[in-house]
């Protein structure tokens, strides 16, 4: 399966950035053709500035500027996202991300009479992989926003039966060297059956 | 009161800039001192840079880059929202704010490893947002917007009464009337705020 990771951490010596090029290797190793956008590092630009917006709806001109990213999006089966968790959600670089890729034409239709309509539907498979620094429990309690947002929402505009994978090692804080690698072991797995 | 308003989006012809003409205008008709924040027009930059990352627990870090907007928020009684809705979620403007401003010390502190108010003491909270989609939609992904503000901030600050969530859902087929008819809503919620 061809699979796009997307990752977004300022750190590149981060336990989230070790998890990414784990994520890498098990899918490389299970035999999958692996793309890579590292937003940080590629220095991308999250802002939908004005430009961007007056174009957001026409076809012809919404994916200027981020040709390779919209590429990348339509050759993908499979979706990946690694980020750490902030504020319940998306690091704005990664919300921006969908922001400025995830247009019209790209991500979904907007028919004049009806509601939007799905344009992802050649990916098959979506999984997250990120780092919260709350609890399990206290993230249910405020109800998820960033896991609803990608699985339900993300999800919504891809294949009807589009699988579903999502990994999360919360208190980060309270962290150990043995739970961190215990969940790298997890990730490994999960990317090993993908 | 004083009340910062965090208005995001890139087009001043826009409904959300006429939202945000609304917001200010039934605050001032109220009464309220407005400290009205574009992050656009501000050319904030959303991105949590890798130097803010490594110092963001401690308490002697360099904050320089975003000091004038953490003074604002804490100098703020009252903070309204007014954005649209993208991709279910927040313009990545507005939710850089929270990742770059929202710091421990400022928003929270966390103390024995539970988290505790910090500096900014907020008494009334409203959200003003826009959706390109019907109610279903975003139901279906059970709304991050409406969530982040009914829960996250409510649990945050605690304010005195209920957080206003007031959304507009399915932009992309509004009619004038509609429009109009949330543009009167939004203005009167501000001046009872």
């Amino acid at each position: 399966m061809r699979v796009l990771i997307v990752h977004s951490h300022p750190d590149s010596d981060s336990y989230n950035a070790s998890l990414r090029r784990t994520a890498e290797e098990a899918l490389v190793r299970g035999g999958h053709e692996v793309r890579v956008i590292d937003l940080y590092a590629e220095g991308f630009q999250p802002t939908l500035t004005r430009e961007g917006w007056r174009a957001y709806e026409d076809e012809t001109r919404n994916a200027d500027g981020i040709e390779d990213h919209v590429a990348a999006l339509r050759w993908a089966e499979g979706l990946i996202f690694v980020y750490p968790t902030w504020w319940y959600g998306l690091p704005a670089m990664l919300k921006g991300w969908l922001d400025r890729v995830w247009t019209p034409g790209v991500a979904f239709t907007l028919p004049k009479d009806g509601p939007i309509a799905p344009a992802l539907t050649h990916i098959r498979k979506l999984g997250v992989v990120t780092t919260c620094g709350a609890s399990w429990w206290l993230t249910q309690v405020v109800g998820a926003p960033g896991r609803n947002l990608i699985l339900r929402g993300c999800g919504f505009l891809m294949a009807p039966r589009c699988r579903k994978v999502y990994l999360a090692h919360y208190r980060m804080d309270a962290s150990t060297p043995q739970s961190r690698e215990k969940f790298r072991a997890r990730v490994a797995r999960a990317m090993a059956r993908f | 009161m004083r009340v910062l308003v965090l208005y995001a989006h890139p087009v001043e012809t826009s409904f959300a800039a006429a939202l945000h003409a609304a917001v200010l205008e039934g605050l001032r008709a109220a009464g309220r001192e407005v400290d009205d924040c574009d992050l656009y027009a501000e050319g904030f930059d959303p991105v949590l840079s890798r130097a803010e990352r490594l110092a963001y627990h401690a308490p002697d870090a360099d904050r320089s880059a975003v000091a004038p907007w953490i003074a604002r928020l804490e100098a703020a009684e009252a903070l309204v929202v007014v954005s649209p809705v993208w991709n279910f979620g927040y313009p990545a403007i507005l939710k850089g704010f929270f990742d770059r401003v929202f710091l421990p010390g400022v928003t929270f502190a966390i103390e024995d490893g539970v988290v505790v108010p910090g500096r900014v003491r907020l008494r009334r909270i409203a959200a003003v947002h826009t959706y390109g989609g019907p109610r279903w939609a975003a139901f279906m992904a059970a709304d991050p917007p409406r969530r982040f503000a009914r829960r996250i901030l409510r649990r945050l600050f605690r304010p005195g009464r209920a957080v206003r969530y007031l959304a507009l859902y399915d932009m992309n087929r509004a009619t004038q009337g509609a429009r109009a008819a949330f543009l009167a809503r939004v203005k009167a919620e501000m001046k009872a705020l």
